[in-house]
């Protein structure tokens, strides 16, 4: 037996030792219960965030309509070019119609002003769908213009002075009476993913910027995704580790957290200035957001590949197995479910990424969905961006419902990226 | 009493099927195998023993050139596989270990099927023209490896379900599927209980009518289990070279003497 | 030879090794007991020896017991395997020893009613002889000293050859006087005895060669072929 010399004698029972044992333990307490402070306070932050936004974003879910019989005479509509009709005056006198004991021309522009200005080019464009209602009448549901949305909804009160008011009480008298024959109704807001950006809030919709962030995501997701992957198996599996390659690591990682506005800037002068890519397309777009997500998908690659375990490569190269052959058959296979996670997580931060759609003007006022990625579009991001700075009553909601919807599709990207994880996560 | 039999002990006459030669291992600066000779003999088991950081499972990756994937390693000396350098530029590594095969420590089972782990072998170098060869070489390679009885009902099963001394059985057929002449085993049985351990045990005594194995292993007892040739490393160097009962019972240097007896201080 | 990185691994060896140190001393003790009572006829002496036999035995089994123990937990291997195994074989050559003296004992106390014989003196002196063989095996074993257990091996031959002088001298003597047949027989034995015990401390000799060397002691050892043997 060796004797330990210089041991303390202990005496477990001590009472002090009891004291300090309890304090350590308050300490335990303490620092639990900080943690779950901090989180309390995270989530409360996020709940009223959301609340706010949704209780804000929620009136632009529906849209306040107006349904009226619309004359579509012969004489108005030329039955072989049904576009030149003069269905703003057809609108005109369908409310007009409501309304006989208005003659006078002031009130009659005021009358006229319930309805939206996308009506007439509702109306035209059911007519050319269906030309054979020339002649006829036809009921259609259209939308009233923002300030009545506004009163339906509640935002306006008829309470306050009228003079403070935007809608004088006669116009509001004139909705009652449409609302009170049971023409006015609130359905789902279609127009806020089917129609693109108005100067109107009751037609403004994402579409536009939908299908802009969907070109450009999908642009940089064919660049960053193949040259990511690559670039990340290639530092990972076949380059010599030397200075050069230690200084495209440490600049990778650097580039990785440069601000995206600089990655704006560089697409400003390379692709737009050098290259003459067109301006506001999502093709540019994608490139520059690509920019930005091909650090993180080299990244979250490296690290998944660093993560199959060496003893799988082992077997496979034990067995004469090639690099490729290890790589393609083994590697990736175990690393794709960390690799995809990382590359959807990118691609939900270059969702929601401003700054450098603004530098390469993809914040242009446009009214119409992009057909191809060449066509210029807005992104979601820089759609809030244009609404939130709009003046009219009408935007604030729409800015809400748009921030809503972006973050509904950052979740699902960020649910994809949870589902294809454990989906593809390989057990051994 | 009339006829008295003699049994002489049986003499090692087995052809050398590995030489090595004035063999030095370098990692980076570090001299990890020093000026090594040995002669591996055929259908014969040759333990590697040695304390920790010796180099006899770095000797042992310089055979089937696994030391080739880490890039500071270096290899000078020569290695003789049937006479020919498996370090000439003209053999390709990939093929040298089909013909080298190698199991590991812990058993490393592809995550893919039973089946799969067992074809890997033959798929990526095209020994079997068609299914019905590749069906042969998976039974062969399984009934050799003793798993054939408990896998040939979960063929698709993924690998790594098997218990731990299954899954190292399954390396072993993965690795005997390709065929090759030397089977080289990295402490197969350190990561597995002793009933496991003899299940392997016996299997490198069966598979010793094939192949010439070389293990390395911790165990001593295991070394005298069931090896016939005793390698002891120590400190790069290979100190002693030789018959493994007079290895463990007359070791010739005070080195090995002391290893074994477990007095290294 | 170092010591083990598992000190009780030592212990063990040290305990083992000075149980059969015990056994060698009692089997001298048995052994020079045996020759004294054979000298003075005392049969109280005698029968003491006779009793020690049973300590022998008692040991035998604890040095067995030690060595299957150390077998179990240690797993001895190369030197500390020779060691364990030889101590097996020690603590058997010993008892032999002991079973050798107690018989020599007891032939002595049957001799103590008869005349004596001036032969009963040279196989005493013989009997010292052979106890010196084993006093210096078993110091040799004590000390790990290979060079002196290979000069026991090599002094065997003196007591061999006692042995076949004073075989000779006892089988005159009786075929001088028949009526001496059966004393004479009895130192017979007793001298084969002591011959045996001669022959068990070269025994031991090798076994401590054994240990020490890891090689058997072949060399050809001079032998007195031990008379007897040849008719004529």
């Amino acid at each position: 037996m060796t004797d330990i010399p210089n041991l303390p004698n202990i005496d477990w029972k001590d009472p002090a030792l009891a004291v300090r044992l309890k304090r350590r333990n308050g300490k335990d307490n303490w620092l639990c219960w900080a943690g779950l402070g901090a989180l309390g306070a995270a989530c409360l932050t996020l709940v009223i965030l959301l609340a706010s936004l949704l209780v804000s974003g929620l009136p632009a879910f529906t849209q306040t309509h107006v349904t009226l019989d619309f004359e579509i005479l012969a004489e108005k509509v030329p039955a072989d070019d049904p576009g030149k009709g003069k269905f703003r005056t057809i609108v005109r006198d369908a409310i007009y119609a409501h309304f006989p004991d208005i003659t006078n021309r002031r009130e009659k522009r005021a009358l006229a002003g319930m309805i939206s200005n996308g009506a007439q080019y509702e109306l035209r464009d059911y007519v050319i769908d269906n030309p054979d209602l020339i002649g006829s009448t036809v009921s259609l549901r259209v939308p009233v213009s923002d300030p009545y949305d506004q009163l339906a909804k509640g935002l306006i009160d008829p309470q306050t002075p009228e003079e403070n008011r935007r809608l004088k009480d006669a116009e509001i008298a004139n909705f009652d009476a449409l609302a009170d024959k049971g023409l006015i109704s609130k359905p789902l807001n279609l127009a806020l993913i089917a129609n693109a950006d108005s100067r109107f809030p009751e037609l403004a919709g994402l579409s536009g910027a939908l299908w802009g962030s969907f070109y450009a995501l999908l642009v940089c997701f064919l660049i960053s995704f193949p040259v990511g992957i690559a670039a990340g198996i290639y530092l990972e599996e076949f380059a010599p580790k030397n200075r050069f390659t230690d200084l495209i690591e440490v600049n990778i990682n650097n580039l990785a957290a440069v601000p995206s506005v600089v990655f704006g800037l560089l697409a400003l002068v390379a692709f737009i200035g050098w290259f003459g890519l067109p301006r506001s397309a999502p093709l540019l777009g994608g490139m520059t957001l690509s920019l930005m997500t091909l650090p993180t998908i080299i990244i979250a690659t490296r690290i998944a590949v660093q993560a199959v375990p060496p003893s799988i490569r082992d077997a496979a190269l034990g067995l004469g197995a090639s690099r490729h052959q290890v790589v393609t058959g083994h590697v990736l296979p175990l690393a794709i479910p960390g690799i995809l996670t990382g590359t959807i997580i990118g691609l939900a931060r270059a969702l929601g990424e401003t700054a450098p759609l603004l530098l390469i003007g993809m914040n242009a006022f446009i009214t119409q969905a992009p057909d191809s990625v060449m066509d210029p579009a807005t992104a979601l991001p820089t759609q809030i961006f244009i609404w939130a700075d709009s003046p009219e009553r009408g935007f604030v909601s729409r800015t809400s419902a748009a921030i809503c919807v972006l973050l509904a599709f950052l979740i699902v990207m960020n649910g994809l990226a949870i589902y294809l994880r454990k989906r593809f996560e390989r057990h051994w | 009493m009339d006829q008295i039999t003699i049994r002489e002990p049986v003499v090692q006459t087995q052809p050398v099927k590995a030489t090595a030669r004035g063999v030095d291992v370098y990692y980076a600066d570090n001299h990890a195998i020093k000026n090594v000779d040995i002669d591996i003999l055929d259908k014969t088991v040759t333990a590697f023993i040695g304390p920790s950081g010796c180099g006899k499972s770095t000797f042992l990756r310089c055979l089937n050139r696994m030391n080739d994937t880490i890039d500071i390693c270096r290899v000078t000396g020569d290695i003789l596989l049937d006479g020919e350098d498996i370090y000439h530029r003209s053999v390709d590594p990939a093929l040298l270990r089909a013909r080298v095969g190698m199991v590991f420590q812990k058993p490393n089972p592809f995550p893919k099927s039973v089946y799969d782990n067992v074809a890997y072998g033959p798929r990526i170098h095209g020994l079997a023209a068609n299914k019905a060869e590749l069906d042969n070489i998976v039974e062969a390679s399984l009934r050799g490896a003793s798993l054939w009885e408990e896998a040939k009902d979960r063929l698709d099963q993924p690998g790594t379900g098997l218990s731990g001394g299954q899954q190292q059985r399954l390396c072993i057929a993965r690795a005997i599927a390709t065929a090759p002449e030397v089977l080289l085993m990295d402490e197969p049985c350190s990561a597995l209980d002793p009933i496991a351990t003899a299940r392997i045990e016996e299997l490198i005594d069966e598979l010793r009518q094939n192949f010439a194995i070389v293990i390395v292993t911790h165990s001593m007892q295991q070394a005298a289990r069931v090896s016939q040739k005793t390698a002891f490393f120590h400190l790069g160097d290979m100190v002693e070279y030789g018959e493994t009962t007079a290895m463990f019972t007359n070791p010739e240097d005070k080195r090995t003497q002391d290893y074994i007896t477990g007095r290294f201080g | 030879m170092g010591e083990h990185i598992v000190t009780s691994f030592d212990e063990d060896i040290a305990a083992v090794r000075a149980k059969i140190s015990q056994m060698g001393g009692l089997a001298e003790e048995m052994l020079s007991g045996a020759l004294s009572s054979l000298q003075s006829r005392n049969t109280d002496l005698a029968q003491s020896i006779i009793e020690l036999d049973k300590r022998m035995d008692a040991l035998e089994l604890e040095v067995e017991e030690m060595a299957t123990h150390l077998i179990v937990q240690r797993q001895p291997l190369a030197q500390d395997l020779r060691l364990v195994i030889s101590t097996l074989k020690l603590a058997s050559t010993l008892e032999r020893v002991g079973d050798l003296s107690k018989s020599t004992a007891r032939r002595g106390m049957q001799l103590a009613s008869t005349p004596p014989a001036g032969v009963t003196n040279s196989i005493v002196r013989m009997g010292r002889q052979a106890l010196d063989q084993l006093t210096a095996v078993l110091d040799a074993w004590g000390r790990s000293d290979v060079e002196g257990a290979i000069a026991v091996w090599r002094r065997d031959v003196d007591v061999d050859e006692a042995y076949n002088s004073l075989f000779r001298e006892v089988v005159t003597y009786m075929m001088e006087d028949p009526r001496t047949i059966s004393v004479g027989s009895q130192l017979l034995f007793i001298a084969k005895n002591l011959e045996r015990i001669g022959d068990h401390a070269t025994n031991v000799a090798e076994m401590i060669h054994y240990v020490e060397t890891g090689q058997p002691l072949v060399e050809d050892r001079p032998k007195g072929e031990p008379a007897g043997h040849e008719i004529g």
